[in-house]
C-alpha cells in the first residue's frame, strides 16, 4: 500500500509550479484536468466503499477528502479533529463522555506495584536498576490502550463488563516488554536521558544497563507463561521479534528513495506498532473466540501504532527538549531519516546526500532542520498519520458500542494533537 | 549457503590468527578442533565424540545457525567490522568458532543424552512416537538449540564495555561504541529466537522454566561483574556457600532447568523431572569447578598465567585463611601494583584450597551420578555418566 501511495506522492505537489509529474504516475492529461476527474470519480468510490486506503490512489484521496472537509486543507499539528471524523454509531449508553485516560486508569490501578511484583530480584542495585521506569512517570500508553482493548472486546462479545485478570497481565506484560527495548535501545543510542531523567546506561554503566533490559524483558516472559496460553505466547514472542528486527533495520539504510519510505514504514512498525497491535489481539484472544474480532484489535492496534510513531517523528522537529523529557532532533543526530525528512527531500533534493552519508558532517543536522521546516514535511508526515487514526477508528468502530470503544476512539484522535 | 560453507568463511571473516585450520570437509574434523582445548584432550574428546554419535550429530554450532542464515548476514558482516578493534565481541566470536575451554558447546549435547536417556514417558505413552529420531523428539531437540541459544546470547552481552572506564590503550571510542550496539542487537537477536522457538513449543511451562533460567542467568552474569577484579584486586567477601548461589545461577541454573524442561517435554512425571533437574545442577557446579581448577593443576603453565580471583579454590583457600591473613597474601604478591600471579598460585597451591576445590568438584559429580541412577541403563546414560567422570578426573 505504502508504496504506491509514495509514487503517487512524487507526481504531486502541494505547491503547483514545483514539478513535472513523473513517468507513469499521471499519464498525459494535464494536472487540472486530471485533478477535476478524479475528484468526482473519488467521491463516488468514497461513498462507496469506505475509505480503502489500498484502492483510492493517494491523490484523488487527498482532493476527495479536501472537498469533503473543507478545514482539512491546511494540515498543521494544531488542526483538531472532532469526534464526527467517521460516519458511525455514537455510544447508546448516554453515559458522560469521559478521559480515555481516566477510563483506563480505573483498571490500571497499581499497575507499577504489580510491575515491580514481578521482578522479583534479591539484588539491591539490581532490583533498582530494573524498577527505574516503573515508578509511574511514564505515559502508560500502551497498558491503557490495552485494558480499553479488553473491556470492548469482551462487551462486543458477551456484554461482559470485567476484565479478566489475564488480560490485566497482558497491560503489564506489553509495558515490561517496552521498557526492556527502551533500556536497550538507550544503550544503543548512547542516550543520555530520558523521561526527564538520566538514562540507566548513564548511571550505571552500559554493562549492567543491558543485562538489566535482559531480566525485565525475561520477568515479562515468566509473566506470559504463567497466563497459560500459547497462542498469546505466540503473538507476544513475535513482538520480542520484531522489535529486534526493527533494531536492525535501522542500521541498514536504503539507497533508493523509493524504497527508503517502505523501509522506513516497516522499520516503524516492528519498534512501535507491532507491540501496540499484537496487545491488542492478545487481550482480544482472551476475552473473545471470534477471529474477526481479533483482526480488528490487531488492526486498529497496528494503525494507531504507526500514527503514534509518526507524531513522535513530528515532534522531534516541532517540539522543543523540556516537554519532550528527551533531547529533540535526537533522530536527525543518530543518522535517522524519518517521516518528516523523508517528504523534505522530495521539495529539497540536496538532502539526498545528507540522508545517505547519515547527516554525519557538521552542520548536516542544523541545515537538515531547517530544511525539513521549511518544507511541508511535518505536515505531510501529520496527515499520513491522520490517515492512519481514521482507518484505526474505521476499524473498532465495528465493535459494539461502549464507553471503551468510544475511549480508545477518542485515543486515537489523543494520538494526533499530542505534544509529548 | 550451508552451514558448513558458512563456517569455512567465519574464521577469514573474523580475522582468525593461529595455526590455519584445514577445509571442514567431515564431522569429524569439527570434532578434532576440540583437541585444542586445554583439558586432556583425548579422553575429553572421545567422550564428546561418543556422545555425539549417540545423538545423532555434532551439537557445536548449533546457536551459530540463526546468527549465519542468509537473512541476517548482517551480523556477520557488522561483527567483521570489528576486526582490529579490541571490542571484547570479537573475542567471544572468535572463540563461537574455535571451540575453546569456556565455550564448549555442551549444554545442548546433555540436553539432548538426557533426553534420550529418560525416554519416552511410561504414562503417556501416546504422545508422537512418529517424531521421535535416535530416541530424541523434535520438541526436544528445539529446546536444545534453545538453551544454546540463551547460553551465547549472554556470552555475547557479557562482552558489552563501559564506556567511560576506557582507557587510551583500548582504541577509540567509536570502535567501542558499535561493538557495543554490535553486540546487543546480536545477542537480543539471539533470546528473540529462543522466545520464538520456546512459543513453537507450545507448553507454557517449558516456557515458564527457561525464562526463569533466563532471569537467573542473568542474574548470575550480574555477580560475576560485579565481583571480578576490583582496585588492588582486593574481591568481596564471598564464602563458599554464597558462591555456591551465584555458580548456581551463572552456570547450574540454565542446564537443570532446560533438562527437567525436557522431561516436561516428554510428559514425564515430577519425580523424573526432579531427576533431570539435578543431574544438570550438579553437572554444570562440577564443571565449573573443573574449570576453575585448570590454573592450579596444569603441569606446564607459563608465569603470566592469570586466574580468576573469585574462582573456586581461591574462594575455599580465602575461606579457610581467614579475610585478613588472605588480603595480607595478596599484598606480598603484589610488585608495583601489579599482581604476582605465580607468586599467589604458589601460595594457594601450598594452602588447602585447591584439594578442598577437587573434593567440591567429586562431591558435585557423585551428587549428579546419584541422580542418573534413576534413569534405565542405555547408551546414553552411559555418555552422561562418561562426561561426569571426565570432568572430575584430576590425574
Amino acid at each position: 500500500m505504502a508504496s504506491c501511495w509514495w509514487r503517487w506522492r512524487r507526481g504531486c505537489s502541494w505547491r503547483p509550479a514545483a514539478r513535472s509529474p513523473g513517468p507513469g504516475s499521471l499519464g498525459r492529461a494535464g494536472l487540472s484536468g486530471l485533478r477535476a476527474a478524479a475528484a468526482a470519480a473519488a467521491r463516488a468510490q468514497v461513498r462507496r466503499r469506505g475509505l480503502r486506503m489500498s484502492q483510492v490512489s493517494y491523490f484523488n484521496l487527498v482532493k476527495s477528502l479536501t472537498s469533503a472537509f473543507p478545514n482539512m486543507y491546511s494540515i498543521s499539528r494544531f488542526h483538531h479533529m472532532t469526534p464526527a471524523v467517521c460516519c458511525c454509531s455514537k455510544t447508546r449508553s448516554g453515559e458522560k463522555y469521559t478521559d480515555p485516560f481516566n477510563l483506563g486508569w480505573r483498571d490500571l490501578k497499581g499497575l507499577y506495584e504489580d510491575i515491580r511484583k514481578e521482578l522479583f530480584i534479591s539484588t539491591t542495585e539490581l532490583k533498582e536498576m530494573c524498577e527505574y521506569y516503573f515508578d509511574g512517570k511514564g505515559k502508560a500508553f500502551r497498558p491503557i490502550i490495552v485494558v480499553l482493548m479488553a473491556r470492548a472486546c469482551n462487551i462486543h462479545h458477551n456484554n461482559s463488563r470485567n476484565v479478566q485478570a489475564s488480560q490485566r497481565a497482558i497491560a503489564l506484560i506489553a509495558e515490561m516488554i517496552h521498557t526492556a527495548s527502551l533500556v536497550h535501545d538507550d544503550v544503543i543510542d548512547d542516550a543520555s536521558s530520558r523521561r526527564g531523567k538520566h538514562t540507566v546506561n548513564k548511571i550505571w554503566g552500559e554493562k549492567k544497563a543491558v543485562l538489566a533490559g535482559d531480566l525485565i524483558l525475561s520477568a515479562a516472559s515468566i509473566a506470559l507463561a504463567r497466563i497459560g496460553n500459547t497462542t498469546v505466547v505466540s503473538i507476544l514472542t513475535q513482538v520480542i521479534e520484531d522489535l529486534v528486527r526493527g533494531e536492525f533495520l535501522q542500521l541498514g539504510s536504503k539507497e533508493n528513495e523509493n524504497e527508503r519510505f517502505a523501509h522506513y514504514l516497516e522499520k516503524t512498525f516492528k519498534k512501535t506498532a507491532s507491540l501496540i497491535a499484537n496487545s491488542c489481539k492478545a487481550v482480544s484472544v482472551l476475552g473473545c473466540p471470534d477471529p474477526v474480532v481479533h483482526e480488528i484489535a490487531y488492526q486498529y492496534g497496528k494503525n494507531v501504532g504507526l500514527a503514534f510513531q509518526l507524531i513522535d517523528d513530528v515532534l522531534d522537529f516541532t517540539s522543543c527538549s523540556d516537554r519532550m523529557g528527551k533531547p529533540t532532533s535526537a533522530d536527525l543526530k543518530l543518522g535517522l531519516a524519518t517521516g518528516p525528512v523523508l517528504f523534505a527531500c522530495q521539495q529539497f533534493p540536496e538532502m539526498n546526500a545528507m540522508i545517505m552519508r547519515r547527516f554525519s558532517s557538521p552542520g548536516d543536522v542544523d541545515r537538515a532542520r531547517q530544511y525539513v521546516l521549511q518544507s511541508d514535511g511535518v505536515q505531510q508526515t501529520t496527515y499520513l498519520a491522520q490517515r492512519y487514526c481514521r482507518e484505526a477508528v474505521r476499524e473498532i468502530s465495528k465493535l459494539r458500542p461502549s464507553p471503551e470503544r468510544d475511549a480508545l476512539i477518542q485515543l486515537s484522535e489523543i494520538v494526533l494533537t499530542r505534544d509529548k | 549457503m550451508s552451514l558448513r560453507q558458512l563456517l569455512l568463511r567465519l574464521p577469514c571473516y573474523l580475522g582468525a590468527s593461529g595455526p590455519r585450520r584445514g577445509p571442514l570437509d567431515t564431522i569429524s574434523s569439527v570434532v578434532s578442533w576440540r583437541a585444542q582445548s586445554s583439558r586432556s584432550p583425548a579422553h575429553w574428546n572421545q567422550v564428546v565424540s561418543d556422545a555425539e554419535k549417540i545423538v545423532g550429530y555434532p551439537t557445536s554450532f548449533m546457536s551459530l545457525r540463526c546468527l549465519l542464515s542468509d537473512e541476517l548476514s548482517n551480523i556477520a558482516m557488522q561483527v567483521r567490522k570489528l576486526v582490529g578493534t579490541q571490542h571484547p565481541l570479537l573475542t567471544t566470536a572468535r572463540g563461537l568458532v574455535h571451540d575453546s575451554q569456556n565455550n564448549l558447546q555442551l549444554r545442548g549435547l546433555v540436553v539432548l543424552l538426557i533426553s534420550k536417556a529418560a525416554g519416552p514417558s511410561s504414562v503417556n505413552a501416546s504422545c508422537q512416537s512418529y517424531d521421535m529420531v535416535s530416541g530424541i523428539y523434535s520438541c526436544q531437540r528445539s529446546l536444545a538449540e534453545i538453551t544454546e541459544l540463551i547460553h551465547t546470547a549472554l556470552l555475547v552481552h557479557r562482552g558489552i564495555v563501559n564506556l567511560d572506564e576506557l582507557q587510551s590503550s583500548d582504541g577509540p571510542l567509536k570502535d567501542m561504541q558499535f561493538g557495543n550496539k554490535i553486540a546487543i542487537l546480536s545477542g537480543d537477536f539471539l533470546l528473540a529466537n529462543a522466545c520464538n522457538g520456546l512459543a513453537l513449543l507450545q507448553n507454557t511451562k517449558v516456557v515458564e522454566l527457561l525464562a526463569s533460567a533466563l532471569m537467573d542467568l542473568v542474574q548470575g552474569v550480574y555477580h560475576e561483574n560485579s565481583t571480578s577484579a576490583k582496585e588492588n584486586h582486593i574481591t568481596d567477601d564471598i564464602g563458599i556457600l554464597t558462591w555456591k548461589k551465584q555458580t548456581f545461577l551463572s552456570h547450574g541454573a540454565l542446564l537443570a532447568k532446560s533438562c527437567q524442561a525436557a522431561m516436561e517435554l516428554a510428559k514425564h512425571d515430577a519425580e523424573v523431572q526432579d531427576m533431570a533437574f539435578q543431574y544438570g545442577k550438579h553437572m554444570a557446579m562440577s564443571h565449573k569447578i573443573n574449570s576453575d581448577l585448570q590454573p592450579f593443576i596444569k603441569e606446564k603453565t607459563s608465569d603470566s598465567l592469570t586466574f580468576n580471583l573469585n574462582s573456586a579454590p581461591v574462594v575455599l583457600h580465602q575461606e579457610f585463611l581467614g579475610r585478613d591473613l588472605w588480603i595480607k597474601q595478596i599484598r606480598e604478591a603484589q610488585r608495583k601494583g601489579r599482581l604476582d600471579y605465580a607468586k599467589l598460585r604458589e601460595t594457594i597451591n601450598a594452602g588447602k584450597g585447591v584439594t578442598s576445590a577437587i573434593d567440591l568438584c567429586r562431591y558435585h559429580g557423585n551428587k549428579a551420578l546419584e541422580a542418573l541412577e534413576s534413569f534405565p541403563p542405555s547408551e546414553a546414560r552411559t555418555a552422561l555418566e562418561n562426561i561426569v567422570f571426565a570432568v572430575t578426573r584430576f590425574s
